[in-house]
């Protein structure tokens, strides 16, 4: 009998490895998540305009391919290659000659991939038609028409954009993601937006008082947050959409907004209603609370796992803020970080498998990640600022966080690994804990 | 003999303390009231309002909330009561218990150094510690409240020790 069980359950192992590694190989085409990754070279050629009249201008191909680099170069995944060094000539008018490329040409300057393109455009459309080759292969990744209004250019670069992460990472990217964060001019706070591109700041709150710890929803369409609005910390879930806000927390004393569950039915909360700094869940529909740390000291700072299985927080309960994990019903709890007296805002990748946190080292913030078991610990910055507040994007490919020097303040975006890094705001106001929202549709 | 010297020993420690902290009050009642200086003088009514008895009043004017129940302070990442903080929650629970009626809420703050959302939970951490023990010392628990403003507030804007030392603090806002 065991003999039948053990056989079953090697096929069924055999299987569902089949399964795993068929889709690996299909979907991911590079490994952008090897230690010893390095960012791809790719070509990417200003777009044939194919109209025949004559008054067409003809930049409308290059800015076209400049948007697609701007958008291709935020991945971080990417070294675009300058079109100057681009020994092939330049095939003009005949969409024929996509067909005929010389790849040693390309692999001559060093490009891994190469995209090249055609647009024709009309009184109100543009047809766009694209083509992503891997030049040491000299084979064709993808071969797709686009069809957009005139003055959508923006949309259509960063599609073709997030086409080309796709068909290499099995990802389709960040592009439609936004960053939320506080900004605080002198003791006053407010919520404000701003898109993965830079773009778009917009003033989300009207609190004009401290505010602190935003949270999205699963689906974008709630921000979660603290706010002093009516003189104590209390918890507050924003509709997007409408602007309402709901309160959904306000205990005595201190009510500290956490994550909201994968499914979005839940909010962790930090409460200190019973004379202690925990750790509680909110079911927020039915408002039933539940608490999960039961520690005299202080528990702050919870973080969903993707699964909902498990809990990231901090704890000073070995004398020092440290990491922890726990069961996703308070138990099983184990400390994490060890290196460092100081190890604060753990943001759980959503990929599972990495918590990214905050550490004091030499006197200044940096951001770390490590594993979920407590190994693998990386330091990610490293320059003299203060680093603060990580929080990954949705691919899990990349962090968002805080950086403020005596003069400046900052928000950056830098890959998992700690390069790359950019700036998407900056100011002389205090901008603060960035959280990374959900892919918008 | 001995006793007499203690005392007196102890008498200059408490006054050379009373005269650092009021100097560290003069301050904030600069900033807060411009006109302070000239509304001292009718000290009778000065305690009535919550505003006017932030300023410093002279050393001859009657005791007021603001002067006589003074902040504690804290070590850097600690919420534990320090002992020179002792001798002052002894004074404030005095204060306290002379004037049975009033109401304080103890605002729990923090430096500006590390995360403003752990700091938020220590200073709730510094306010409770600091109710605990003034009720240990026979306050009515009911008569306090508890608020942390974490590193949101500072009394010192400064980027220095000694600025952050003076930001580690409780403070008490006593309501008659």
């Amino acid at each position: 009998m065991k003999k039948i069980y053990l056989a079953a359950s090697w096929i069924l192992f055999f299987c569902a490895s089949l399964i795993f590694s068929n889709t690996a190989i299909a979907k991911i085409y590079i490994d952008i998540d090897s230690p010893n990754f390095q960012q791809f070279p790719i070509a990417i050629c200003d777009f044939n305009n194919l109209s025949t009249r004559a008054a067409e201008p003809l930049e409308i191909g290059i800015t076209l391919a400049d948007e697609i680099k701007k958008y291709v170069a935020m991945t971080g995944i990417f070294n675009i290659l300058n079109k100057k060094s681009f020994l092939e000539e330049k095939n003009t008018g005949n969409p024929a000659a996509l067909e005929t490329i010389r790849f040693s040409d390309w692999a001559a300057i060093g490009a891994d991939y190469l995209l090249r393109g055609n647009i024709t455009p009309s009184d109100k459309k543009i047809i766009a038609e694209c083509r992503l080759f891997d030049v040491t292969r000299g084979e064709s990744l993808f071969n797709k028409k686009y069809d957009l209004k005139i003055g959508e250019q923006k949309e259509l670069s960063k599609k073709i954009a997030s086409d080309i992460l796709f068909i290499l990472t099995g990802d389709e990217g960040e592009f439609n993601t936004k960053i939320a964060f506080v900004s605080k001019k002198a003791s006053k706070s407010d919520i404000y937006t701003i898109s993965y591109d830079g773009s778009d700041i917009n003033n989300i709150t009207n609190h004009q008082t401290i505010i602190l710890s935003p949270h999205w929803s699963p689906d974008g369409n709630f921000l979660a947050f603290t706010s002093f609005k009516d003189g104590h910390p209390k918890v507050y879930i924003r509709n997007l959409k409408t602007g309402t806000e709901k309160k959904v927390a306000s205990f005595e004393g201190l009510n500290l907004c956490g994550f909201f569950s994968p499914d979005g039915k839940k909010l962790l909360l930090t409460l200190s209603k019973d004379d202690n700094e925990e750790i509680y869940v909110l079911e927020i529909e039915t408002a039933k609370l539940k608490r999960l740390t039961h520690n005299y000291s202080i528990d702050v700072s919870p973080t969903w796992s993707p699964d909902g299985q498990k809990i990231a927080f901090v704890s000073n309960r070995s004398g020092s803020p440290q990491i922890y994990t726990m069961d996703a019903d308070g138990d099983n709890v184990k400390r994490i970080t060890y290196e460092g007296i100081y190890n604060t805002s753990p943001s759980w990748s959503p990929r599972g498998g990495r918590i990214a946190y905050e550490g004091l080292i030499n006197g200044t913030y940096q951001i770390f990640s490590v594993d979920e078991d407590g190994n693998n610990l990386l330091q990610l910055t490293f320059d003299a600022a203060r680093n603060e507040s990580p929080s990954w994007s949705p691919s899990g490919r990349q962090i968002v966080y805080s950086s403020k020097t005596a003069s400046k303040s900052r928000i950056c975006i830098m890959n998992a690994n700690g390069l790359n890094i950019r700036i998407l705001n900056e100011n002389n106001d205090a901008l603060t804990m960035p959280v990374w929202s959900p892919r918008f549709k | 003999m001995k006793k007499n010297i203690i005392l007196v020993g102890m008498f200059i420690v408490v006054v050379f303390a009373l005269t650092i902290f009021t100097g560290c009050a003069e301050k904030k009642a600069v900033v807060t009231e411009g006109t302070a200086q000239e509304q001292a003088a009718p000290a009778q009514t000065a305690a009535t309002t919550q505003e006017q008895s932030a300023k410093v009043a002279p050393a001859a004017t009657p005791e007021t909330a603001e002067t006589m129940v003074k902040d504690i302070f804290f070590d850097f990442d600690k919420s534990n009561i320090r002992p020179d903080a002792r001798e002052t929650l002894k004074a404030d629970a005095d204060f306290l218990l002379k004037n049975g009626n009033s109401k304080v809420v103890i605002e729990g703050h923090c430096d500006e150094r590390g995360t403003a959302e752990y700091n938020m939970a220590l200073g709730q951490r510094r306010a409770q510690e600091t109710k605990n023990y003034l009720v240990n010392l026979g306050i009515k628990e009911l008569r306090i409240k508890t608020i942390s403003y974490g590193e949101e507030r500072p009394f010192d804007p400064g980027h220095n020790e000694d600025a952050w030392a003076k930001n580690r603090r409780a403070h008490f806002v006593v309501t008659p």
